[in-house]
């Protein structure tokens, strides 16, 4: 992420507004990991952001494995609002919505050529 | 107030709303611990969750909470050197999915007392959990909760509400609601 990225930060920061427009674009969480490299942001960042964003109800964590996948909380009194903001946000982050695009999220045979 | 060290969920639940009561803060059971509150015999919880008025001021939680041996740990989370019991506070305001919760259940014991959710709300809060998420455990308490009361179980608000949720959100699974409405018949 650029330092001199002049975008307004709706949601208080630049890092705010990336992680939760990609996780509007997701249809199934990521990992804190996956969601840093997406948005090009450091894990710690990214969890900072995360951490409040949950305290605050708006996404949740699951355990998968080793890891938590974060998504948009469904079952705020607000998602369906923040989800249509999100992805009409998303417009103003072109980047953030091309790896979203050709970020697979479903399922793929093991050696199937890509 | 002190808590005897064999207090019991819903002694811990009874202490902190009636101290956060005392001191101005109205706080409502709600979650798994409301959940809790009315099965006991079938689920048990270690959280205790409380949703305060939005606005409450964290000091005047803290001072009400260390009356019955309750301190900070986190932000929005409180515990007890020696119960096991954790109270937590989620940000609010009270909401069932997209509805805000504006009544609930006032219980009294002697001089204490519990602000909780209605068994109606209960269900909903526990179903909910189930139909986003597909958590089955949710969906055995909603239908514990909705049996264990069901002279107060408001099935047709129930409905109602869940169409009302299905209207604003398609993705939601509408088999899910039959799959509880055949279970509760079942009952």
């Amino acid at each position: 992420m650029r330092r001199d990225d002049l975008r307004p930060a709706v949601f208080g920061t630049a890092t705010r507004d990336r992680v939760l427009v990609r996780l509007a674009l997701s249809e199934n969480g990521l990992h804190v990991r996956e969601l840093a490299r997406q948005i090009e942001s450091s894990a710690n960042a990214v969890h900072r952001v995360v951490i409040g964003l949950e305290r605050a109800g708006v996404v949740v964590s699951r355990p998968v494995g080793t890891t938590r996948i974060v998504l948009l909380n469904r079952r705020w009194y607000g998602a369906v609002e923040l989800r249509t903001l999100l992805e009409r946000l998303a417009y103003a982050y072109p980047e953030v919505r091309e790896r979203a695009r050709t970020y697979r999220e479903r399922p793929r045979r093991i050696g199937k050529p890509l | 107030m002190i808590l005897p060290l064999d207090a019991s969920l819903v002694d811990v639940e009874f202490a902190a709303c009636t101290v956060l009561d005392r001191a101005g803060e109205t706080a409502v059971l709600c979650g798994g611990s409301a959940a809790a509150y009315y099965v006991p015999d079938l689920y048990q919880s270690l959280d205790i969750d409380f949703v305060v008025e939005v606005g409450a001021a964290p000091h005047i939680v803290d001072r009400a909470l260390a009356t019955i041996g309750y301190a900070r740990a986190a932000e929005g989370h409180y515990r007890h050197e020696r119960l096991p019991y954790m109270l937590a506070f989620p940000i609010g305001p009270l909401a069932i999915g997209r509805e805000y919760v504006a009544t609930w259940r006032t219980e009294r014991r002697e001089d204490l007392v519990l602000h909780v959710f209605t068994p109606t709300d209960v269900v909903r809060d526990r179903f909910l959990h189930y139909w986003a998420w597909g958590d089955r455990t949710a969906l055995d308490v909603a239908l514990a909760v909705a049996r264990a009361h069901a002279p107060e179980f408001d099935l047709a608000a129930f409905t109602a509400w869940t169409q009302r949720e299905l209207a604003a959100d398609p993705s939601y699974d509408p088999s899910r609601i039959g799959r509880f409405l055949t279970n509760l018949e079942r009952a």
